[in-house]
């Protein structure tokens, strides 16, 4: 097992930057997600941590060593591709044991220890079938497997899961989660999926346009996410934002929206001068409003109901925005209802507008 | 209706079989004629009894099949060196970036368009230069770096072997030539096998470069030893057509042995399905 640190690195195709100073440590035997919409750099980064591309400038550290000009190979890491990227001319068994084969280890080794990584992952049926006779979950395992038979520092993903469908990707999920909880390997995973990463990582990085935007547990980043950005990113779904300026009235600290209303917060500190803000509310957040509510409360309109079995989303319509509404308790609304809604104070993210 | 439009679509298939079949079963008859047989009205088409006396005079008027083992070896190292050094050269135009890539591409396809025929005098001094000229290396070396093979190939390529299949085999350890050799080449088998047929044939056929490379009868290949027993009168037809038979037994061999190379490769499976 090995961590891995970077410093101050930095890529760029030609004239275009893609990644901005990056640092970042991670530690022994950690579950890290990178996470970001296409094209933030992500899966670059990962290619630079694997050895597969070089950065432009920075160092990159694995076990206290740096390894900028190491291969792949010199760094002892594996790594499972989106694509899967078998051999297809080559056997379960050959695909799996090829690296092991490279390495020079006698054909018993590489047979008990292609045959316990098969074990691990279900695969002990499969071994003479070529990738082709595969099924998209048997492939993903596969791959799983060719990583996991050279017992390397660390386990690199880019996207594995995005080429099943919606239930083996929760299936397969679980397997890495399972797996990595056995091995204790330290991994990056690279999606553009939040749920996954949320599931599975110890922590999350969140990258937008070559930067890392916030680095946290999956709790820290929907608890208290540091801009506009992360904010928006993780939590499905996804948070309503409204725009507004800050005042103040009876010492209360309010946001006033273009309407005229007033939503009330929590003054947590760093506010922007200019008293321009973003107000950020989780539509699981926004709740039916009760006799009791005083504040925060808002008359809308109920504009679409999408059922997702367990909940409703609502988008209601409050002077002019749209706001989502997660309700848990299926109540039995038309469209066009009015309705009342409140906003508890403590749930009401404000965010610098220049975001 | 549709059934009758498979008859004629089968017709028409197979006569094109027989006007294709033709001239290699006539040269097979004839073979087995003396050579007042072949000249008789109407033509002998039929197994005539002249076949072992056509094949003594064969290797009375050549040393057959010294000929032979000529023409196979210059074909068989040719297509060997043009398969090996043709999947080299396309490999590294598709796996690497260097400088100037693009532009070399460029020029090498270029070249495929200056007349073959240009290059024989200079190809000549060339080779009288390097002292070669009377040898069969002469005769399959140059060859063996065919900016139609690498273009073939390197296009192959681009459909068959993804990005992440190179850097699969990069994590997984192996070195540039391992991934060449244990990854590349077996996946590029049919185009390997389209080169092989193009290659094999072409030297197999070759009759210019011969004829003005090589000067030692015992170094002559098939097409050139056929036509130098050739003459307007008394050329021994029989023999002739004997010989020219017999030379193509290889190319036959060589062509099945390919083609079934370039089925099994086209049905192997790809990277995602």
């Amino acid at each position: 097992m090995s961590s891995v640190t970077l410093k101050n690195l930095s890529k760029s195709f030609g004239t275009v930057k893609v990644l901005h100073d990056l640092n970042l440590d991670i530690e022994e035997g950690e579950f890290v997600a990178l996470v970001g919409p296409s094209g933030c750099g992500k899966s670059t980064l990962l290619r630079i941590i694997a050895g597969l591309d070089n950065a432009t400038s920075g160092d990159i550290w694995m076990n206290d060593k740096w390894v900028n000009d190491f291969s792949p190979r010199e760094r002892n890491i594996a790594m499972v591709f989106q694509s899967y990227a078998l051999y297809p001319h080559m056997t379960v068994e050959e695909n799996i044991g090829f690296n092991l084969r490279i390495s020079g280890l006698s054909k018993a080794d590489i047979k008990s220890r292609v045959s316990e990584a098969t074990d691990i992952l279900d695969l002990g049926q499969l071994l003479d079938r070529k990738p082709s006779q595969l099924s998209g979950g048997q492939r993903q395992r596969v791959a799983m497997g060719r990583a996991l038979v050279r017992n390397p520092d660390a386990f690199l993903f880019d996207e594995p899961l995005s080429n099943l469908d919606a239930k083996l990707r929760v299936q397969m999920r679980e397997e890495i989660k399972r797996l990595h909880q056995k091995v204790r390997t330290t991994s990056i995973y690279v999606t553009h999926d939040q749920i996954e990463a949320m599931t599975l990582a110890d922590r999350i990085i969140i990258m937008h346009a070559g930067r890392i935007q916030q680095m946290g547990t999956p709790t820290e980043l929907y608890k208290n996410p540091a801009n506009v950005f992360v904010a928006g990113f993780i939590g499905s779904p996804s948070m309503n934002f409204l725009h507004g300026q800050i005042q103040t009235n009876q010492g209360k600290a309010q946001v006033l929206l273009p309407s005229g209303a007033t939503i009330d917060f929590i003054d947590r500190g760093n506010l922007p001068a200019d008293g321009r803000v973003v107000v950020g509310i989780r539509p699981e957040h926004l709740e039916f409003a009760t006799a009791e509510n005083r504040d925060n409360v808002f008359e809308g309109k109920v504009d679409l109901i999408e059922p997702t079995g367990a909940q409703n989303h609502l988008k209601i319509s409050v002077n002019d925005q749209t706001l989502t509404l997660v309700d848990t308790s299926l109540r039995e609304l038309n469209i066009d209802d009015t309705i009342r809604i409140h906003i508890p104070v403590e749930k009401v993210h404000v965010f610098p507008h220049s975001e | 209706m549709r059934h009758l439009s498979k008859i004629g679509l089968h017709a028409v298939m197979l006569i094109g079989v027989l006007i294709t079949i033709f001239p290699f079963v006539w040269v097979a008859l004839m073979g087995t004629h003396t050579r007042g047989d072949i000249y008789s009205s109407p033509p002998p088409f039929y197994v005539g009894n002249n076949l072992l006396q056509n094949y003594a005079e064969l290797l009375d008027i050549m040393p057959f099949w010294t000929v032979l083992f000529n023409s196979l070896y210059i074909s068989v190292m040719g297509t060997i060196a043009a398969v090996l050094f043709c999947s080299m050269c396309a490999f590294g135009f598709y796996a690497y970036n260097f400088k100037g890539k693009n532009l070399i591409f460029g020029i090498m396809i270029a070249s495929m368009m200056v007349p073959p025929v240009l290059m024989l005098i200079p190809s000549f001094l060339t080779l009288k230069y390097l002292g070669i000229l009377d040898t069969h290396f002469a005769l399959w070396f140059p060859g063996a770096a065919s900016a139609f093979g690498i273009f073939l190939i390197r296009q192959y390529m681009g459909n068959s072997i993804t990005r992440d299949l190179l850097d699969a085999a990069k994590v997984d350890g192996a070195s540039d030539f391992r991934i060449y050799w244990s990854i590349v080449l077996p996946l590029i088998k049919p185009a390997l096998a389209t080169l092989a047929i193009v290659i094999f044939i072409g030297l197999w056929n070759n009759f210019l470069a011969p004829l003005i490379i090589l000067s030692s009868p015992d170094k002559f290949v098939l097409t050139l030893a056929l036509r130098s027993v050739q003459s307007i009168a008394n050329s021994p037809w029989g023999a002739i057509m004997l010989g020219t038979f017999l030379s193509m037994v290889p190319l036959l061999l060589a062509f099945m042995f390919f083609s079934r190379q370039m089925m099994d490769g086209l049905t192997a499976g790809a990277v995602k399905g």
